[in-house]
C-alpha cells in the first residue's frame, strides 16, 4: 500500500504536535480539574471518569510519538519502521491506551450496574486491550484495522446506549450523549488515521479540528460544572 | 421516600454536626441520621478514616464529634458534585 510521501508528513507533524498538545493538555486539565471532587467523594464514577482522560492523555502522546517516528524514519507507515521493534511496540502501546481510556469511560458510565464485579470487569477490558493491541500489530490488513475500530466503537455505543436507557434525567435535556457519541467517533477516527495514514489524506484538518472541538467542549463543561473556572 | 444514596448520606450526617455548632455526641448523631446504627457505624468509621470528623472531649470530658476541614469542604462542595455526577451522568 503507497503511503502519503514524506515531505507532507513533515509538513504535517508541525500539525500533529500542536493537535496533540491541545488535546493532552485538555485531558490533564479534565483530569486535575476533577481530583479535588474525587477526594472529597470516593465517587467511583468521577474515578473511572478521570482516569478515561489520563489514559486519552498517554494514547494523544502516542499517537504524536508515531507521527515523529514516520518523519524521523521516512517510513509512511508505522509498522514499516527499522529497526523493527520500534514501529510495532510504539503502536501497540498506543492502541492500548487508546482502546483502555474508551473502556474506562464507558465503565465511568455503567459502573453502578456492574458494582461489585468491577475486578471483573476491568479485568476483560485490560484482556480486551491487549488482544485489539495484539491484533493490530500481529496483521496488515485494512480490513482487520477496520474491524477492530468498528468493534471498540460498538462495545462505546452499548455502554452509552444501556445508560442512556436507564438515565433518572431523561426529562432534564443534557446533550451529554452527543458528546459522548461524538468524541467516540472521532477517537475511532484518529485510531483509523495512525493505522491507514492515507485514509483521510484530504480530511485530516477537519478530523483534528473536530476532535478539538469535542475535548475543548468537555474540558469547558468540567470546568463550568467543578467550579475550577 | 426515595432511597438516599452514599453521598447523602454523608451530606447528612455532617449537616447534623455542623448544624449542633459542630459538636454532637454520638448517640443524638446516629438518631438524627436517620440510619441503621451498623450503617452508622460504617460511615461513621469511614467518616473518621478520612479525617471529615474527629472526636474531641468537652470540658466535663464528654465524647464529642466536630467537622475537620475536610468535613466542612465537603459539604460547601456537595451540591457542585452532585451536578457534576448528574451533568456527566456517572
Amino acid at each position: 500500500m503507497a503511503g502519503p510521501p514524506v515531505h507532507s508528513l513533515i509538513q504535517g507533524v508541525g500539525i500533529e504536535l500542536i493537535y496533540s498538545f491541545v488535546i493532552i493538555l485538555s485531558s490533564l486539565m479534565i483530569y486535575y480539574a476533577t481530583k479535588e471532587m474525587y477526594e472529597l467523594s470516593s465517587y467511583k464514577g468521577i474515578k473511572y471518569f478521570r482516569q478515561a482522560f489520563l489514559l486519552f492523555a498517554i494514547a494523544y502522546f502516542f499517537k504524536s510519538f508515531i507521527k515523529i517516528l514516520l518523519v524521523y524514519f521516512g517510513a509512511s507507515r508505522i509498522i514499516d519502521i527499522n529497526p523493527r521493534f520500534m514501529g510495532p511496540l510504539t503502536l501497540f502501546i498506543f492502541m492500548f491506551f487508546g482502546s483502555l481510556a474508551v473502556f474506562y469511560l464507558v465503565y465511568s458510565l455503567m459502573w453502578k450496574k456492574w458494582n461489585g464485579k468491577s475486578n471483573v470487569i476491568l479485568g476483560i477490558f485490560y484482556v480486551l486491550s491487549i488482544a485489539i493491541s495484539f491484533i493490530i500489530i500481529t496483521t496488515r490488513q485494512i480490513e482487520v484495522f477496520i474491524g477492530v475500530s468498528l468493534f471498540i466503537f460498538a462495545i462505546a455505543i452499548f455502554g452509552l446506549y444501556i445508560t442512556h436507557k436507564q438515565s433518572k434525567n431523561k426529562k432534564k435535556k443534557n446533550n451529554i450523549y452527543v458528546i459522548y457519541t461524538l468524541l467516540f467517533v472521532f477517537w475511532i477516527l484518529n485510531i483509523i488515521e495512525v493505522l491507514i495514514p492515507s485514509f483521510f489524506q484530504f480530511y485530516q484538518i477537519l478530523l483534528y479540528l473536530a476532535s478539538l472541538g469535542v475535548f475543548l467542549t468537555i474540558l469547558y463543561k468540567v470546568l463550568r460544572k467543578s467550579g475550577s473556572d | 421516600m426515595k432511597k438516599r444514596g452514599r453521598l447523602e448520606i454523608i451530606k447528612d450526617i455532617l449537616r447534623v454536626i455542623q448544624e449542633n455548632r459542630n459538636s454532637i455526641r454520638q448517640t443524638p448523631l446516629l438518631r438524627k441520621s436517620n440510619i441503621s446504627t451498623s450503617k452508622f457505624k460504617e460511615y461513621f468509621n469511614e467518616l473518621l478514616e478520612k479525617d471529615f470528623v474527629k472526636e474531641t472531649k468537652s470540658n466535663s470530658g464528654e465524647k464529642r464529634i466536630a467537622l475537620t476541614q475536610k468535613g466542612f469542604n465537603f459539604l460547601e462542595r456537595y451540591k457542585t458534585i452532585v451536578n457534576f455526577i448528574e451533568e456527566f451522568e456517572l
